[in-house]
């Protein structure tokens, strides 16, 4: 099929010289919605990882495409400036950085047309509206925080959400962006990706074990990986059969 | 004490070296020998001199101070208290010496004359300093600024300075130390005794700016008394040749309190060994040792952080972090408790690293090139929040680490 925006071609990874993807075959249209699943340890967050160019994750075979070009040697930044966002599953704290500030400097919409002193997160003005997202991703308590530092769980997926949100990327792969989350933060989460799908310019990858918020955006296409190997694609349908029967079963049935 | 009896003491430790520390050979600089001279007024410094103390912070408009004092070398000194400003003193110690008998009590009370050579040197030259007090029951609520200007060569700038807040006063001192960078080889010398009586406070911001011909020996040392709270924080961001400093704080009644901040920027071949140490002496008595160091080029930095719980019902805590810049520079950070009393809680945390690679990658997804993040962890890592500082002095802290910042990177 032509008119990818990202694929990967029989991608073989390995950490730490232990091969974890053993050749995967991907493809991610412009605006469509994904869900990668699969059982614990199958290599989902590796390949997302890998997309971004995370250095741990060495590419032994095979090739990552974004727009048709191969991105293996780009560096993390330049992907990221390419348009491929990561939503980190356990992000690390950095002190000294406030979370306004960050998103800020990450996102131009949000800053006030300030003097070049305010510049590297110092003293950044934000506009108000801002806030207002802080609000209603149900955050603004994390706004002075230092990025990541202490968060909670529920609350560092929402953070993360909202930074890559923020940079308004091309495609972004959220690793788990449902887990841990309480009923309302659920929605919240949900709501806001339903309103992205609806502008349809960023393609979604979710990566997921539950089944709310793939249900909830009526996500077009379903990969599902099992030890480092694509084994199954299907859609939405799929997805009450999966959870009635469990991966193992499931995939039996269906590569039987 | 009688002076004949200091003046004996300081001889005998006239040859003992330093705990910690470079040993310098002090009979290799020049002692001041002539008196101390008054300048009437700021307008009387240079223009050039004036640009001098306000890159470490002294605001020559003198407007939100309450008091000024500069000191060039051990020479020249302005004190200046704002008119409107009452229960303030700031003297030139020379003067306040001569003014109040009851000040002999106070001078080497906090830090012994005979800790080292050091502290000998200085009583046994000539030296002058400042005398600062905030009378009792008084809230001075604009910062006194000073400070203190090293511009000979081959010289020792011999300091000693007082600090008395008295009983239920509360007294903010911010003080800036510099040298041109001009000064081919020199010693600053400046012993400070701190006294923070019943329910008073005290804080003392320190920003120091040294040229890489300096040898700094500061020897200073508090003591709080009962409930009385001490702030203590020092900004050091400039390349210098060397510095050890190890301040100490008793706190000597119940329910005294003192946080002591450090923030270390080594650059060059500066070598920084900067410590201290809080020793809890009454009950009810707590505190804090944060210091941050970031080692950058061939700079090496020791970070001392002694707590020494010595009744019960104290508490207090140590945290060292480190930063490497750079694979020719080194931090060692040496933390250490001392608990002689049951129901002393005394806790440390030490991290010393380089910038994190988890850190650096991550920044670098959301489009950071690795220039930016490496820049953004620095500075977030070098940001020295200080609880309970006046804004104008936090403020005064944060444009000092700016400005180095900006100039070394
Ligand atoms: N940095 C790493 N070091 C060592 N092993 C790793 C590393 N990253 C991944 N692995 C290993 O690779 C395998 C796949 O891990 P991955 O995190 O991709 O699984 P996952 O599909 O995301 O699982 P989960 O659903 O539990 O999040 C696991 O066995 C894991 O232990
Ligand atoms: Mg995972």
């Amino acid at each position: 099929m032509c008119g990818n925006l990202l694929e990967t071609r029989d991608l073989r990874v390995e950490v730490n010289g232990v091969p974890i993807l053993g050749g995967i075959d991907l493809e991610f249209e412009p605006g469509l919605v994904y869900a990668i699943l699969g059982p614990n340890a199958s290599g989902k967050s590796t390949l997302a990882k890998t997309v971004m160019g995370l250095p741990e994750y060495k590419i032994t075979g095979g090739d990552i495409l974004f727009n048709d070009e191969s991105i293996l040697r780009k560096t993390i930044t330049e992907r990221a400036q390419l348009g491929i966002a990561y939503a980190f599953q356990t992000p690390p704290s950095i002190s000294g950085v406030k979370l306004d500030d960050f998103i800020c400097r990450i996102c131009p919409d949000y800053q006030c047309k300030a003097e070049a002193d305010t510049l590297m997160g110092e003293t950044c003005a934000c506009k108000d509206v801002l806030y207002d997202d802080f609000e209603r991703l149900g955050i603004r308590n994390l706004a002075d925080r230092d990025l990541n530092d202490g968060f909670s769980g529920g609350e560092s997926k929402r953070s993360e959400l909202f930074q890559v949100l923020s940079m308004r990327p091309k495609i972004m792969f959220l690793d788990e962006p449902d887990s841990g989350l309480d009923y309302d933060s659920l929605k919240v989460v949900g709501h806001e990706l339903k309103a992205l799908r609806e502008k349809g310019d960023t393609t979604l990858v979710i990566i997921s074990h539950h089944r709310y918020v793939l249900e909830f955006l009526e996500v077009d296409k379903v990969y599902i990986l099992q030890q480092g190997r694509l084994v199954y694609t299907g859609d939405m349908s799929d997805i009450p059969a999966l959870e009635e029967k469990g991966y193992e079963k499931f995939l039996a049935e269906v590569t039987g | 004490m009688t002076s004949d009896n200091l003046k004996k003491r300081a001889e005998s430790a006239k040859k003992k070296q330093a705990q910690f520390g470079e040993d310098i050979d002090l009979d290799n600089y020049e002692y001041t020998s002539s008196g101390t001279s008054e300048i009437e007024s700021i307008d009387d410094v240079s223009s050039e001199d004036q640009a001098l103390v306000r890159e470490v912070g002294f605001d020559t408009s003198q407007e939100n101070v309450s008091g000024s004092f500069i000191q060039f070398d051990t020479e020249s000194i302005l004190a200046d208290v704002l008119l409107t400003q009452e229960g303030l003193e700031v003297l030139p110690m020379s003067q306040a010496l001569e003014q109040y008998d009851w000040l002999k009590d106070y001078l080497w009370k906090a830090v012994p004359v005979d800790v080292d050579k050091y502290t000998a040197r200085s009583e046994l030259e000539q030296y002058n300093g400042y005398f600062i007090r905030a009378k009792a029951g008084v809230k001075i609520d604009m910062p006194v600024q000073s400070c203190l200007i090293m511009k000979k060569n081959q010289s020792v700038q011999n300091v000693h300075n007082i600090i008395i807040a008295e009983e239920g006063s509360e007294l903010h001192i911010i003080t800036g130390c510099a040298t041109p960078s001009n000064v081919e080889q020199s010693l600053h010398l400046g012993v400070s005794e701190f006294y923070v009586k019943k329910n008073a406070q005290l804080s003392f911001t320190m920003v120091h700016r040294w040229s890489e011909n300096t040898d700094v020996r500061p020897r200073s040392a508090a003591i709080v008394e009962e409930n009385g709270t001490y702030i203590s924080s020092y900004a050091l961001l400039s390349p210098l040749k060397s510095i050890q400093t190890f301040p100490k704080v008793r706190l000597v009644g119940s329910g005294a309190k003192s946080d002591l901040y450090s923030i270390i920027y080594g650059t060059k071949n500066s070598k920084y060994d900067i410590g201290g140490l809080l020793s809890l002496e009454a009950q009810r008595t707590s505190g804090k040792v944060i210091s941050r160091s970031i080692a950058t080029d061939s700079s090496e930095i020791i970070a001392r952080g002694d707590l020494v719980g010595l009744s019960s019902q104290t508490k207090a805590r140590l945290e060292c972090d480190g930063l490497l810049i750079s694979d020719s520079a080194v931090i060692r950070a040496v933390p250490m408790l001392v608990a002689r009393a049951e129901g002393a809680e005394l806790s440390h945390e030490a991290t010393v690293g380089k910038v994190g690679a988890e850190q650096l990658n991550y920044l670098m997804s959301r489009g950071l090139d690795e220039e930016e993040a490496t820049s953004l962890i620095i500075r977030g890592f070098v940001k020295l929040k200080v609880p309970g500082l006046p804004p104008a002095l936090q403020s005064s802290i944060d444009d000092a680490i700016k400005m180095s910042l900006e100039g070394g990177m």
